[in-house]
């Protein structure tokens, strides 16, 4: 146990040229004596961001206020209803045409984070900073990673996604500059190897050793964990163990879906470690979010689970129609109810994250209630096209900030940039406006 | 808003009220009916007291007008200002919800339940101009200047407006100088920042104008193409007073100029500049270089203005998409018999 002095929050198990993993928040980090004075533990924030919209019937239920029974999409989310508001009327002007013609798909996504309205054009693209990276500027030098962009679908940054809008619209979140997106990582691979690697990836040779022998990260440190081991009290044994076992969890299947990968199709276009199913590749992203945000590597993730306008088929689900397609239904009843599955869909890998993300403890709360997890989506309705009562969940309490567990209607037309201002004060940074934004968002806090 | 493929549309048209006098409810109706004939598109409708009862039918009635929402487009939300007093409520605008359908059911639906299913006027007013061509819409004031002087220090608004604004038409004071009026001295300050700041060219339809073009009530009850059954702008007019009655038009003479400003149905003044005082009496000051100018009444155009009054202010929805609702609406439309047409408009 460690006595008289205090691990550092920053402290790494490091091995032999390839890893250095970052630990979750331990009693042994604060120091006993000042239990009382520990510091606030960081807020972290991320966005999934889904495409084509919702089926708005199974979105928003008829009332305000305190939860009673939720709508069908949100349904998965039943055993987390206390652990999140739902915004009803946030819009996003900017997505709108505003002369440009069509393209909502474009523009929403490109305007999502930004706040702004993009350039139509393919190959001269403008958007600006978003707000996940202007936070990211303030504050990404306390953590190993100022930010985190994950994706699961399309990574490509050229060529027209839609009427007249590249793909870098469409298949981004994060800009960290006007013509400068962050485009998202789609391998689980990458991304292990990002997170809990020394910080050069792996040449392919090293990575061919590693499998062939079989061994994991984490036997590179070995020695530093016996070592931090024998100086931790049982409480924080207990805590490392479980975190350096989800770590495995993830490389495990991460390695399985390599070799099964090879087995199905040594010509795929995919990387070798991206999952075929979707729910595992969803799972193994989430999971790396949760490792993430716990050994504080990182406190901003943006994650486009699918990305605007995607046309994929979800044959899991027994749908062979493309999403984008079906949601352009024309009011068809058994169109609509395919998007609702989708829809549905979406939301139960999601509360598996949460589910994740509530059960790892932090001090006396849980990771969940220190961050702020923004579930949502760039359009409303898929088929209308509309930029208003845009879909959003926040979860988690931003340290202990908001007040969950109930559905909230702003005015209507109100900024979408607001959340986002707000969100900003939050992570500790503050400004007075962002993108088309007319104040902060009222009446999310405890009162 | 504006959609693609369709070219440059008719000039957006703002239009902000308090919403004490019925000739405001009329003159969003006139609006939309020179919408029909191609001379405006109503952009929004704001109102600058907070009375909650009058934005739900104002939303009745811009529902009413604008059909279902479809592809890309959505019935904007009534702008309604939060401060002040609520004030009146006029039986306009209350009585109409009570009307019942043969079968017993409504005839308007109250959507508007509370202040969040309206919108902040000056975030639709910057929203909305947004969405206007260079040079291509105008506003009209018919009540306190509180909204359109808030939103002249909302960011980037006084921008947009130099930008995407022709003019203002301003119904409200007396010319070429007169008694204090209700709508200038319900917020003088506000005016006062308006006359000072507004970026384009205005126009003023003073009290008197209004007062000598009545609003024939009456012609409600004649004319069943002017006045369709089941209709919000007839049925609030109906429930205002006891018919028939003759109603002063100052908030529709603005509309009309706003619209057809070309069409010579007002004499105007020569440029200047109009001031107004600490009690709210405005004076006009010819000024070559003057932005301002005010609305003189024609007596030879008396009869075509009520013409179009009576033709356009209560004209019924004309649907604007295609498919089966806009066929279905079609159908209906042509069971109504036809309106009387005007001359050509001057363009």
């Amino acid at each position: 146990m460690i006595k008289g002095s205090t691990l550092g929050r920053r402290t790494f198990l490091r091995g032999i040229g390839t890893a250095a993993i970052g630990l979750p928040f331990l009693d042994a980090m604060a120091p006993a004596l000042f239990a009382s004075t520990a510091p606030e533990a960081p807020v972290r924030m991320a966005f999934f961001y889904l495409p084509n919209g919702m089926i708005m019937d199974a979105w928003n239920p008829s009332y305000e206020g305190k939860f009673g029974e939720l709508p069908r999409t949100l349904k998965p989310l039943e055993p987390y209803k206390d652990d999140f508001i739902q915004l009803g009327n946030l819009t996003h002007n900017t997505g709108r045409a505003l002369l440009d013609g069509a393209g909502d798909h474009g523009r929403c996504s490109g305007s999502y984070l930004t706040g702004v309205q993009v350039k139509k054009s393919v190959v001269e693209i403008k958007a600006s900073v978003s707000f996940d990276q202007l936070v990211a500027n303030q504050i990404g030098s306390k953590t190993r990673f100022a930010s985190l962009e994950l994706g699961m679908d399309d990574a490509r940054q050229a060529g027209d996604c839609d009427s007249g809008y590249s793909c870098a619209y469409t298949n981004n979140l994060a800009w960290r500059g006007e013509t400068q997106p962050l485009p998202p990582t789609l391998d689980p691979r990458v991304v292990f190897e990002r997170l809990f690697g020394a910080g050069q990836p792996m040449t392919p040779a090293e990575r061919a050793r590693q499998a062939k022998n079989r061994r994991s990260i984490l036997d590179f440190v070995t020695e530093d964990t016996h070592k931090l081991e024998s100086s931790l009290g049982p409480s924080d044994r207990r805590k490392l163990d479980e975190y350096l076992s989800s770590i495995r969890d993830v490389e495990s299947r991460i390695q399985r879906t390599e070799s099964d990968n090879r087995q199905i199709d040594p010509h795929m276009d995919k990387p070798y470690g991206i999952p075929m199913d979707f729910a595992e590749h969803f799972k193994m992203m989430s999971d790396m979010i949760t490792i993430a945000f716990q050994a504080d590597l990182t406190r901003i993730v943006t994650f486009m689970v699918t990305r605007e306008g995607s046309l994929r088929a979800y044959r899991e689900l027994g749908i062979s129609d493309g999403h984008h397609p079906l949601t352009h239904h024309r009011n068809q009843a058994e169109l609509i109810e395919k998007v609702r599955k989708i829809n549905e869909y979406h939301t139960r890998q999601f509360a598996g994250f949460i589910e994740k993300m509530k059960s790892t403890k932090e001090g006396d709360r849980s990771l969940l209630d220190n961050s702020m997890i923004v579930y949502g989506a760039g359009l409303q309705d898929g088929n209308l096209h509309l930029h208003e009562d845009l879909p959003t969940l926040m979860f988690g309490r931003g340290g202990n900030n908001f007040k969950t567990g109930r559905r909230i209607v702003a005015r209507r037309e109100t900024p979408m940039c607001n959340l986002f201002l707000t969100m900003m004060d939050r992570m500790g940074v503050h400004m007075e406006h962002f993108g088309d934004s007319n104040g902060h968002l009222t009446g999310l806090d405890l009162g | 808003m504006p959609q693609f493929g369709r070219g440059k549309p008719a000039a957006g048209a703002f239009f902000d009220s308090d919403f004490r006098t019925i000739d405001n409810v009329l003159a969003v109706g006139l609006l939309h009916g020179l919408q029909g004939k191609g001379d405006c598109t109503v952009a929004i409708v704001t109102m600058s007291r907070p009375n909650l009862a009058v934005a739900a039918y104002l939303d009745v009635i811009e529902r009413y007008y604008r059909g279902p929402a479809g592809n890309f487009s959505q019935v904007p939300p009534i702008g309604l200002c939060t401060d002040g007093s609520p004030g009146e409520t006029s039986p306009a605008y209350v009585e109409p919800f009570q009307k019942k359908k043969p079968d017993g059911t409504p005839v308007y639906q109250n959507e508007v339940k509370g202040v969040n299913q309206t919108g902040d006027p000056t975030l639709l007013i910057r929203n909305y101009l947004q969405a206007q061509y260079e040079q291509n819409c105008f506003f009209i004031l018919s009540g306190p200047a509180t909204n359109l002087a808030a939103a002249l220090d909302f960011q980037g608004v006084k921008e947009l407006l130099a930008a995407k604004a022709k003019y203002l038409v301003v119904a409200g004071g007396a010319f070429p100088f007169g008694p204090a009026e209700a709508h200038i001295k319900a917020d003088i300050p506000a005016f006062k920042k308006l006359l000072a700041q507004w970026p384009t060219p205005i126009f003023f339809s003073g009290n008197e104008v209004g007062a000598a073009l009545e609003f024939p009530g009456a012609s409600l009850d004649k004319d069943a193409a002017a006045a369709p059954v089941d209709h919000p702008v007839a049925d609030a007019y109906r429930a205002n007073k006891m018919m028939p009655y003759n109603a002063p038009s100052w908030a529709m003479t603005a509309a009309l100029h706003g619209a057809r400003p070309k069409e010579g149905y007002f004499k105007l003044s020569g440029p200047g500049q109009v001031s107004v005082d600490a009690e709210g009496r405005t004076a006009f000051s010819p000024a070559e270089k003057g932005n301002h100018q005010y609305l003189i009444v024609d007596p030879a155009q008396k009869e075509k203005i009520i013409l179009a009054y009576v033709e356009l202010a209560t004209t019924k929805y004309v649907p604007r998409r295609f498919g089966k609702a806009a066929a279905a609406a079609a159908d209906d439309q042509e069971q109504q018999p036809p309106p009387k047409t005007l001359p050509p408009t001057k363009k």
